[in-house]
């Protein structure tokens, strides 16, 4: 099945390495609105892909963001 | 709102593939492939999560194409020499048309990504199972020797794909320039069916 393109957000990073203990890991893969998400760490800017059809970019941010990391969307 | 963009679509595969017949997979990137294609890097990762996830979505795509193209006009209830030589002719249509499909494709296929696009999809299974029924069926009838599946198979397709090859290059042996024409494939079909038949 096709994936609907505007429930797909994309984010520059700077989350080098994603230990999967840490506690942003079990957030993003427990967080009820997100479908699907990951990080491609050989990227230079470490491109966060996140799919979910109710959360709005800022609010990726926000998430991201309380975690300590940078995190701004790719346009 | 967006929208799917065939078109763009389709120019990120050529792209794709060219860097990677080029460069080589180490040397390719998402970077460089969204400015070769005049696109953002965001709109590349709205598509693939990663270079892998791409690599092996547009090996499944050329594989796919090339395996579907193999079985045009063919059926595995065919007698073997006939069902035989439509698979070589489909093989060096789809060669010869698509040289650069095909050189990704090897490039794939002697890579760990092989592997995973091969069991991404059901479908390859059943392209393998119609091989088989049609060679099982050449056993039957006694219209071949039974053999190694692997020594079948190179002796059936091996002299295909080494004039194949020189063709790609444009020169055999020692640099001789090289065009393969109707009469060449079919001289070397004769030998290899007079090297199966019991």
């Amino acid at each position: 099945m096709d994936i609907d393109l505007n429930t797909v957000h994309i984010f520059k990073t700077n989350i080098g390495k994603i230990d999967t203990g840490c506690a942003m890991y079990h957030e993003l893969n427990n967080h009820d609105a997100i479908r699907q998400w990951s990080i491609d760490h050989e990227d230079i800017d470490c491109v966060l892909r996140v799919v979910s059809e109710s959360l709005q970019p800022n609010q990726i941010i926000t998430l991201i963001s309380e975690f300590g990391h940078q995190c701004r969307e790719l346009i | 709102m967006r929208v799917r963009d065939i078109d763009k679509e389709k120019l990120v595969i050529a792209n794709a593939i060219d860097q990677i017949v080029q460069d080589g997979f180490q040397g390719f990137s998402m970077n460089k492939l969204a400015k070769a294609c005049n696109i953002s890097v965001g709109t590349l990762y709205i598509y693939y999560k990663d270079k892998d996830d791409l690599i092996q979505k547009i090996g499944a795509t050329v594989a796919l194409e090339f395996f579907s193209s193999t079985i045009q006009n063919f059926s595995p209830e065919m007698s073997f020499e006939e069902g035989l030589w439509i698979q070589w002719i489909n093989r060096a249509d789809f060669t010869m048309k698509y040289p650069k499909q095909v050189a990704f494709f090897e490039i794939i296929k002697h890579s760990p990504h092989g592997e995973i696009i091969l069991n991404s999809t059901t479908k390859f299974s059943d392209f393998r199972m119609i091989m088989k029924q049609f060679i099982d069926n050449a056993l039957h009838n006694k219209e071949i020797s039974p053999m190694t599946f692997e020594a079948f198979w190179a002796v059936a397709y091996g002299p295909l794909y080494t004039l194949l090859n020189f063709h790609t290059d444009g020169k055999s042996m020692g640099g001789k320039p090289f065009v393969l024409t109707d009469t060449i494939m079919k001289e070397a079909f004769q030998a290899t069916i007079k090297a199966l038949k019991p």
